[in-house]
Order: structure tokens, then sequence, then C-alpha cells
């Protein structure tokens, strides 16, 4: 839908009689997909849906319904008094807040022309040609080049709308060897061929590197961690500590730590330019520049509305991408400077330990390398780590450049070296 | 509703396909959840639709919509023709290998006596509020939470070679948890009522006080429990436990679309290669792991998978060795075997199936024995209750798994609580150091309601399932250092 047709559903919905107030989102999403395996491709998916929310307030309560059958009128009206019906016999809860009542100007930061022109045959012909260099190199390739076109739509009953359309793409790979494989990625708002290829010979260039690993008796040790790494574990730190109720009532992490987490910062800014995101919430609230941590001190945390009113606090909803901050070291120049180290290119399958000191578990994979006197010396088998982000966030010494990175969520980061990193047991 | 299901098939054909389905699937949820005294949210939701997958000249296409009727349907299968062409631009040698399946015509319906969906919110708002409350007396616990989440699953599948088919299930899900906060301190302890293919009938409210008033206790005391020891020592493994063992170690390691290299970029592959099947000891004797579709009330009992093949009843491991792998109609053939395993599953009608776990259980021991019995045997190990912090490495061999509430064994009693325990070990070595477990008196099942698998990413739903169980020299490690 474009911006005009999603306005006029909308308003025909609310315009529709109804008991109390009314919010009405609507997400759309045409997604391209192209997996592939062996250098061949297994799955070419497309995905197109929209569905419709109706959020329905009555004084202190709250219900909501999903459909996604839009072209039935009669649908939407049942699903219209379900909503009420169901809200009417909610208990009251005084956390319960009115609609944002808004109309925001979005600027669409995320939205690709040239994203929205490409079709299911130009991804697979750019996963055949991945898989291509992949059969060349005599490597095996496996894969997933995706595209989703998508848009999101708000109003309510108090006058609020939003509208804004936005791209993703991505592309990651890994290149499998013999005894060893290298992964590499592209993640952004558009995506080329050129894009597909760099990623597809970075991955098989790192899985020659990685061919053979030795082992590393895992030890705390300096670590350099790749972008990717370095996201999936901030990721994972700020869903469990970075909100501001759960520090204030004591179930944070960060509720009884004060001192600073080195000297990074950690923000989220749907503008920011190298990989922006769509820039209101679900529920029509403006998402802007939100910093986390300046320079290593604790900001105020995301807050809810209901927070926000009760303790006089700002309203920082939660974000739609997490940018840290980089100093602009080459990788180059942090294996350099490293003695004794170990390089990772990728974190898998991080998990909390322990919430109360932000300590998580993962281990390394595809592709792992030692670092001895300035050089990355030879691969080395996958390893488990055990480590608080508090600690991490300490021992930074130094950090790169911010590159796109992150899966689920958008994420702008930078490699980082960090000191006495906590390997604890050997894996592969 | 078959009709235009057929019409697709019936088009695929038309345009020289090999092999084509479609599925037509209405997913009803709900889901509630209590925030101490309050509902702070009941979402519900309604999606249908359908997706049709095509098998030409090797290749996969496949697409789906919303939107259900004979132009729409016209329009998919066409989609999906063009995205199978599109496939094919880099082609698997020899293209897809289909297992061959009788065209059945059956309906399955799970049970569920007590229709979810028609209970009234009341009752359920009381049903959690009251646990909640219950938790908040506990003066430490500062945030009681809990949900429930009911889903009803309605699917109609034809293919290409007559199969039509047609499934009912609703499944059921609830836990509850209580926080406590101490000084510098704060500790969760939570209780999963066993997610099933059952109605609301399986919550009663009685049972969930009962809980609640052992979490918020046991939450309290965990604030103050001593770190828990470092080093090598037996452990129990509870029920709920082991069954997220079993689905890491055992029920993501066998599945075949991983080992032949599938998941190879996201879920990872698997350290259970091919020449293992009937030569690899996975565990010991005391070891047999029960695959098993048609498990009562398991939550990947659906009747038949998505690719029109009934559930069946295999064993994975029989005492200790490796015995084969879930399988899916595109990969028994890589294995020798003319038949799949019926393991195949979508998690939406926009999705194309994948190779997802069974219901997968340790079978009960055959000799009398009883949790006190073997504890009774530990002069110094730990208890391992519910679910908590796992990770496994992509190949599933390295894992290391927490519990939710976690005991000291001393001279063969439970003496008190540890706090940041953690187990670690590899695969067949965990297995390997099984050397009791419960009789079937002791046996119990958990669901896993939020199983992750595909690129895109992929929800699936099945049950596990273990008594009490024994292991012997477990390498122990702390998450807080």
């Amino acid at each position: 839908m474009n911006r005009q047709q999603a306005q006029d559903f909308i308003a025909d919905i609310l315009e529709t009689p109804h008991l109390g107030e009314l919010q009405v989102s609507l997400n759309g999403v045409h997604r391209l997909g192209t997996r592939f395996n062996d250098c061949a491709v297994s799955q070419n998916v497309l995905k197109m849906q929209t569905t419709l929310t109706l959020t329905a307030r009555l004084e202190l309560k709250k219900a909501s319904v999903t459909i996604n059958t839009l072209d039935d009128k009669a649908m939407i009206k049942s699903a219209i008094e379900q909503v009420f019906t169901t809200c009417a016999h909610m208990p009251d809860d005084e956390e319960v807040m009115p609609a944002m009542g808004e109309v925001l100007e979005t600027k669409e930061y995320a939205f690709n022309a040239e994203s929205e022109a490409i079709e299911i045959e130009t991804i697979g012909a750019w996963a055949a040609a991945a898989c291509t260099d992949g059969a060349a190199a005599n490597i095996d390739l496996a894969g997933l080049l995706s595209l989703g076109k998508r848009f999101n739509a708000y109003g309510d009953s108090a006058g609020g709308f939003a509208y804004e359309r936005y791209h993703r793409s991505d592309y990651h790979v890994t290149a499998t060897g013999n005894n060893g494989s290298g992964w590499a990625e592209y993640q952004g708002v558009s995506i080329k061929q050129d894009n597909v290829m760099a990623a597809t010979k970075r991955a098989i260039e790192k899985c020659v590197k990685a061919q053979n690993p030795e082992v590393f008796e895992p030890r705390p040790v300096t670590v350099i961690l790749e972008p990717q790494a370095v996201g999936d574990l901030m990721a994972m730190a700020f869903w469990y500590g970075f909100d501001q109720r759960a520090k204030d009532e004591g179930r944070s992490a960060l509720a009884n730590y004060h001192e600073t987490l080195g000297n990074i910062s950690f923000y989220s800014d749907p503008a920011y330019k190298l990989f922006p995101a769509i820039s209101f919430s679900s529920d029509g609230q403006a998402l802007g520049k939100s910093l986390w941590l300046d320079e290593g001190r604790v900001q105020q945390l995301q807050t809810s509305r209901y927070w926000a009113k009760k303790n006089k606090l700002a309203v920082k909803p939660a974000p739609n991408n997490l940018i840290l901050s980089g100093e602009g070291a080459s990788l180059d120049e942090m294996i350099q400077s490293t003695v004794d180290g170990i390089l990772v290119t990728r974190f898998w399958y991080i998990r909390s330990t322990d919430a109360s000191t932000l300590g998580f578990t993962g281990m390394t994979r595809d592709g792992t390398f030692r670092i001895e006197n300035g050089e990355v010396t030879h691969p080395v088998v996958e390893m488990r780590w055990n480590e608080s982000v508090l600690r991490v966030l300490n021992n930074v010494v130094a950090s790169g450049k911010p590159v796109a990175t992150g899966e689920d969520i958008s994420m702008i980061m930078p490699a980082l070296k960090v000191e006495d990193f906590r390997f604890s047991s050997l894996s592969g | 509703m078959f009709d235009l299901l057929k019409q697709a098939c019936d088009a695929a054909t038309k345009e020289g396909c090999q092999f084509a389905d479609a599925r037509y699937l209405a997913i009803r949820k709900q889901r509630v959840l209590s925030r101490d005294l309050a509902l702070s949210s009941c979402a519900e939701s309604d999606d249908r639709g359908f997706g049709v997958r095509v098998l030409y000249q090797g290749a996969w296409g496949f697409a789906s919509s919303p939107t259900y009727n004979a132009k729409e349907v016209e329009k998919v299968v066409a989609l999906a023709m063009r995205i199978a062409r599109a496939s094919a631009m880099a082609l698997r040698e020899g293209g897809v290998k289909w297992a061959p399946e009788e065209a059945l015509k059956l309906a399955f319906k799970s049970k569920c006596d007590q229709d979810p969906f028609k209970v009234s919110l009341e009752d359920k708002a009381d049903l959690l509020i009251a646990s909640n409350q219950v938790m908040l007396k506990n003066k430490s616990v500062k945030r009681a939470q809990g949900y429930l989440l009911f889903k009803r699953v309605q699917r109609w599948y034809v293919n290409t070679e007559g199969a039509e088919l047609e499934s009912d299930v609703t499944s059921s899900e609830s836990v509850i948890w209580a926080i406590a906060v101490g000084k510098d301190d704060f500790q969760q302890r939570n209780w999963q009522a066993p997610a099933s293919n059952r109605g609301f009938e399986s919550y009663r409210k009685e049972e969930f006080l009962v809980q609640a008033e052992r979490v918020a206790a046991q939450a309290e005391e965990k604030l103050s429990a001593k770190l828990s020891p470092e080093g090598d020592f037996d452990i129990v493994t509870d029920s709920e436990n082991l069954s997220l063992t079993i689905h890491e170690s055992v029920g993501h390691a066998t599945e075949l679309d991983r080992v032949m290299g599938y998941e190879v970029s996201m879920a990872g592959s698997s350290f259970v290669t091919r020449d293992k099947i009937g030569e690899f000891q996975y565990g010991s004797d005391k070891v047999t792991l029960m695959a098993d579709n048609t498990l009562e009330n398991g939550l990947a009992t659906q009747g038949f998978d998505d690719d029109g093949v009934p559930g069946q009843r295999w064993e994975i491991v029989k005492d200790g060795v490796f015995q084969t792998y879930s399988t899916g109609r595109e990969f028994s053939h890589y294995i020798g075997e003319e038949r799949s395993r019926g393991c195949c599953r979508a998690d939406h009608w926009s999705s194309i199936p994948i190779v997802r776990i069974p219901n997968l259980f340790l079978m009960p021991g055959k000799e009398p024995l009883s949790p006190d019995e073997l504890i009774a045997d530990i002069k110094h190990g730990l208890y391992f209750e519910g679910m908590d912090s796992f990770s496994i490495d992509q190949r599933r061999l390295n894992f290391q798994f927490g519990g939710n509430g976690v005991w000291e064994i001393k001279k063969g009693k439970k003496v008190g609580m540890l706090k940041a325990a953690l187990y670690q070990s590899r695969t067949p070595t965990f297995w390997n150091a099984c050397d009791a477990t419960c009789d079937k008196n002791y046996w119990e099942p958990h669901g896993v309601m939020q199983c992750g698998k595909g690129d895109p990413l992929q929800i699936a739903q099945m049950t596990h399932g273990a008594a009490p169980t024994r292991f012997r020299k477990i390498n122990i490690c702390r998450g807080r250092n």
C-alpha cells in the first residue's frame, strides 16, 4: 500500500462505529529470499502479506487483535467488535496509556528506490553467480540472499497517523572447505550484485585461511572481535540490561553498577546513513536519536511512556537500530599491536548466564585465528567463552570503523580489541 | 476447502511439474500476559492463507498468499513456477530426489476437552493474577509475571499424487515466574506448565497456586544461595532440564538436512555424519531415545507432516547406539531409506517446509528407580531443575546448560540451592556418562514451543521427555565470575 492507500484504509476502519479509543497498525511485507547450500539453490521463497492490528482502549483496559484478511470488510468489522469485547473483559491496568494522537512527518530514511525495483529473478541470478564462484574455488557455499520491501502505517482515533516504507537486504554466506569454514555478510537497505560478490569473495578467502585449525588451550586472552561478533553481543546486552524501569527496580545488571563502561558510546538513530531504520514505533511514537552510553557513562535507558510519566522522565521507546561508536582503527592495526591474541570472525548461540552481571556464554564460529607478535599465524579450533559485557566494555583498548551488521535488528558496529576475554572450552 | 488447492495442483501439473502441493492454513492464537496484579496484554490473532510448492525440472518454487480465491490461486501457481525457474539457475546435481509416499485421505484432530478460545478471559486472568498474588506475598519478590498461549492450527493439504489431508491441532502453553530482588542481586525462578497439544483442561488453578508459592520461595532462596562449585561432579537432571538437552544435543544433531549441509549458513551442521548409522556409541547402554510423532498430546503430533507423510515412531538411539535420523521426503535418499520419517513441517502458510525435530524422548529405566534412590548414590554433586541458559555449538558438540533451580547434593541428599551453576560437556561424552534414569513412574513430557530453525527463521513445536537421570563426572562451571 502506498501512503494514500494506507491512510484511506485506516480512515475507513476508524470511521467504523466503535466503543472507545482505537489504534490501527498496518504492516506490509514483500520479501524475496533465495537460500542455497552446496553451491545450489535449496529454497526460493516469495512472501507477500499485510497484517492489520487493532488495539482497543477503554479507560484502563486494553487489548489487541491481528488479522490478515484485509479484503474482507465483514471480517474487519468483526475484528473491531472482537477487540472491544475482549478489551471490556480485561481487568484494569494502571499502566495503560492513551493513543499517541500525533501526526508524524516521516522521512523514509530506509527507503531505497533501487531495492524497490529488484525482482526474484535478479536475486536468484545473484545467488547463482555466487554459487558459481564457490564451485570454481571448489568450496561449498551456503547462505541466504534476501530483500524485504516493507511498509508500516499507524493511525488512531485521537488523530494520530504515520506511514513509512523501508527496505532491508541481507546476504550472509558460509564457505566450507575440507577442514574449516569462513563467513561474510552484507547488510543494508540497498544491495547490488557487487555487494554479493564481494561478501562471497571475503567468505571464500576466510575459508581458505581457516583450514586445518590448531588447538589453542582456552584461557583469558586479548581478542579482536569483528563487527558481527560485537553486534551479537551488544544486542543481547541491550535487551537484557538497558531498560530504565528494570534498572530502577533492581532487576538489571546496571542497577548496582555505578562505574563507567569504558569510553565507548552506544546509541540508536533511525537516520544513521550507513544503516537507517524505520523512524516510528508500532504504537505511533516517533523514534529519534537516543544515547544509551555516552563515552562509557550510562544514560537514561529505554523508558516506556508509563514509566516516564510516573517518574518524570523522558520517553525513550525501544529502538530499531543500535550503533556503537568506533575510533576507526583498522583490523590490521589492531592485529599488529597484539602480541598474544585471538581474532574472531563471528559469534554463535549467545545466551545469558547471569543477568545480574550481564554475563553471557557463546561460541566462536566460521574463522577464528591465532595472533602472535602482531601477526595472524594460524587458524584455531572454535571455542566457547563465558564473559560479562560489563567487563568487555571496560576492557576495550581499540575500536574500528563502524559497519552495518545484524540480521534481526539493524546494527552499526566496529571491530573491538578487548583484553582478558575469557575463553573457557574447546569446540569443533 | 480442498477444491482450490486441487486447482493449484492441477495447474502446476499442466505446467509440467514433477510434483506440487498446496496447503491452506488458518492459525488462531491468543496470548495473555500478566504483570503483578494486572494483565499487561491480551493479543489475539487470526492468520489465514495458502502456499503452493512446485518441483519443476528438479528445482523448488514456492509462493503464497492470504487471499484465497480461484484467480489468486492461478496467480500464486504462476509465481511459484517463476520462482522454480529462478531456482534452476543453480541446480543441485540431478535435482531434488523425492521419496515416494502413498497418497492418503485422512483427517486428524488433537484432543482438546476444553477449547481455550471459549474459556472466558476472566478465567484466564484469574489463573494468572491469582498466581502472581501468591508470588508477591513473598516480600523478596518484586515482580511476578505469567503468560498463557493458545494456538489452533487448521490445515488442509493436497498434492499432485492425490493426497487429501486435514488436521486441527490445539496447543497450550503457560509459564509463571517470580523475580526476587536483594541488596545487590536479583534472581528469577519459574514454573512451566508442560506445553502440549491439549486445551485449557491441562491447567488447574490449584496446581498454579502451589507452584507459585514454591517458585517465589526458591527465587528468594536463590538470592542468598552460594555460588556453584567448579570442577567435575556427578549431576542429576530433572525431566524438564533434560528435555532441553535432548532437544539441543540429539534432536537438532540428528536432523538429516543439517547433516547434508542445508542449514550450514544459519543453524549449522552436525557431528552425526552418515557413517555413524548403526555404529556410533552416542550414549551409554542406558540411553534409548525414541522419536514419536504419534505421541498422544505431543506438540509435533499433527497427523501428517507438510510433505504429506503420516506421523511415525522410531528409535534414533537404541541402547546407546545411533540408529537413524529425522527426515523428509527430499532427504531420505541420502541414507538409502525409501520412505521419509515424516518430519518436514512449515510454521506458516507462507513458509516452505523444512526438517524439524519430532517428539523425542529418553526412554525410562527398565528397573524400578526413584529420584531419591538416584540421588542417594551421589557423594557430592548437583541437581538441575528446569530450563535456563542453554548454548551449543553449530555442530552440536560443545554444549553448556544451566538450570532454573540448582541444588547441591551432599552425601546423597539435596542440601541447598546454588547460584550460576552450568554444566558443560560434549554430546557423546555427556550421553556416555549416563549411568541411570528413573523408571516410568517418574517420566514426564515437556514441550518446546519456540524451536527456531531455518533461514529465514521458522518456529516449530515438539515434545520431549525424560525421567530424572544421572550423569557421572560432568564439568561444572559458573555463569558468574
